[in-house]
């Protein structure tokens, strides 16, 4: 085969970057573009294999480490308007109850929203992930337990515990967690308590009756000792009377202690 | 999320819903659609060219990167796209995109370089072939068209895959986005490379004599080059 000597004509520079072989073989296998996977020289091989890529094995794996979460952004425009509208609901409201949701028949549930919109009570769908952070946030805190699972809220700006237990009662489905009335956290027990209570005014009519009971008896704790007197001295005039009539010669005296008062 | 003291059935959270595409500053081109490429050049060389396979080796110098559209199909090792392959594409592209809002361009040119083939059956020798058809050349690394337009990456990735399948040479759909991720984790696999001995060291010290049994090309293709393959793996 032909040989060619090869950087012998050609002007070297020192030091370059390495050296080309003194002799090339010219005619020797096939081009080096080839359509199929040429055949590498054994030392080649060995050096591919040496030179293969290493990647980086940190001293702790990170599957050992806590899980990064990542924190989803909440620019959300929806969730917003959605955490506004508890939010507005918290404070607008002066009965609120939380109540888990059991799926239940669509006439059904229409029926119980018809009646509890009589009383000027609404239900709200709301979704746990916007109602935890604004109530951790507000000073509802202690509510935060019982947002867990499907949830509905019972919201009015009145508090007709009463009527609304008398319509849950109807619906199996629906089961009262707790409420949140005038800023007082109750529990299921303390919702029944607080229906059985009489109303606003009555309880006003009671307090004042029994603040008036006092000083209505005032007057007459005045009066006791000479309305005792003057029924002794009736007594008195009574018996005279009936010792007149006993003996009617004797003049009687009554008229002379009546004149002494 | 399981509640103090039982199981909870685990339902959907908040939908949240994306945004759509904002596709206010695309500007479509007259003619949307793939231009014909002819099979022969105009002025056809009646002078037969050399084989010169280094048109086929190594990396492409150019198109590597995007000009007006989003996505288009990346060549993974070098070849020779001829008539037939450039109208499956022009063809395929052609009944898949909608040519009212997307547009797709060429990045490869016409045949130009003329192949000869000897007549089968005859011994060696009788001088060069005549001229049997005509190619382009195509080297690793370069885009052969461009798609864009009012589509994403997903309702366009099908049919560009399945025109790479049939392309000569291993290639792959990209976006501007995913060619910019590859050639990012191409640097970071070369940055916390493990391995103290590189290809590329090893033949700029020509340690020991490697060199004997290495190409003179290997100074620039650095060992991810064999032939017209492009060796994904290596870094």
């Amino acid at each position: 085969a032909p040989l060619r000597s090869g950087g012998a004509a050609h002007h070297r520079a020192p030091f370059s970057a390495g050296w080309l072989p003194a002799l090339q073989l010219v005619r020797r296998g096939s081009k080096a573009v080839t359509r199929h996977w040429k055949a590498m020289h054994f030392q080649r091989q060995k050096l591919m294999a040496v030179t293969e890529y290493v990647a980086p094995r940190p001293a702790v794996p990170p599957r050992c480490l806590p899980p990064v979460e990542e924190q989803p952004e909440e620019d959300n425009g929806y969730a917003r308007l959605l955490r506004r509208q508890v939010r507005e609901a918290f404070r607008d409201n002066r009965m609120i109850a939380v109540c888990q949701y059991n799926s239940m028949p669509g006439e059904d549930m229409v029926l119980m929203r018809h009646y509890l919109r009589k009383h000027n009570i609404e239900v709200k769908f709301v979704l746990n992930e916007i109602v935890r952070p604004v109530l951790s946030e507000s000073k509802y805190k202690n509510l935060l337990p019982l947002f867990v699972a499907r949830n509905i809220l019972l919201v009015s700006p009145e508090t007709k515990a009463k009527e609304m237990l008398r319509v849950l009662r109807g619906v199996p489905q629906i089961n009262l967690l707790g409420a949140c009335i005038d800023d007082t956290i109750l529990s299921r027990q303390g919702v029944e308590s607080f229906a059985k209570l009489p109303s606003l005014e009555a309880a006003q009519g009671q307090a004042l009756g029994a603040l008036g009971l006092l000083p209505s008896q005032t007057s007459s704790l005045l009066q006791r000792c000479s309305a005792h007197l003057t029924a002794l001295l009736d007594q008195h005039i009574r018996q005279l009377q009936d010792r007149e009539t006993e003996s009617p010669a004797e003049p009687s005296p009554a008229p002379q202690s009546s004149g002494a008062h | 999320p399981t509640g103090p003291g039982g199981l909870t059935v685990p339902r959907a959270g908040l939908k949240k819903f994306q945004q759509p595409p904002d596709y206010s500053g695309i500007v479509l081109p007259e003619r949307t659609k793939l231009k014909f490429l002819e099979k022969v050049p105009a002025v056809p060389n009646v002078k037969r060219e050399p084989r010169q396979l280094r048109d086929i080796r190594g990396p492409s110098q150019e198109a590597t990167d995007f000009t007006q559209g989003q996505f288009g199909i990346l060549a993974l090792g070098g070849g020779y796209l001829h008539w037939g392959h450039l109208e499956m594409i022009r063809l395929t592209i052609g009944r898949c995109m909608n040519p009212k809002s997307t547009f797709a361009i060429w990045r490869v040119p016409a045949p130009f370089k003329p192949l000869t083939r000897k007549s089968l059956g005859h011994r060696m020798g009788g001088g060069k072939g005549p001229i049997d058809r005509w190619v382009t050349p195509v080297k690793s690394g370069r885009l052969l068209l461009e798609l864009g337009g009012r589509c994403e990456f997903e309702e366009v990735k099908p049919f560009l895959a399945q025109v790479a399948k049939k392309l000569p040479f291993p290639a792959v759909p990209v976006s501007r986005e995913s060619l910019s991720l590859m050639r990012k984790e191409l640097e970071e696999k070369r940055l916390n490379n493990q391995n103290p001995w590189t290809f590329e060291r090893v033949v700029t010290g020509n340690m020991l004599g490697m060199r004997k049994y290495l190409s003179p090309y290997d100074l620039r293709l650095q060992g991810r080059y064999w032939g017209k393959f492009f060796l994904k793996h290596r870094v």
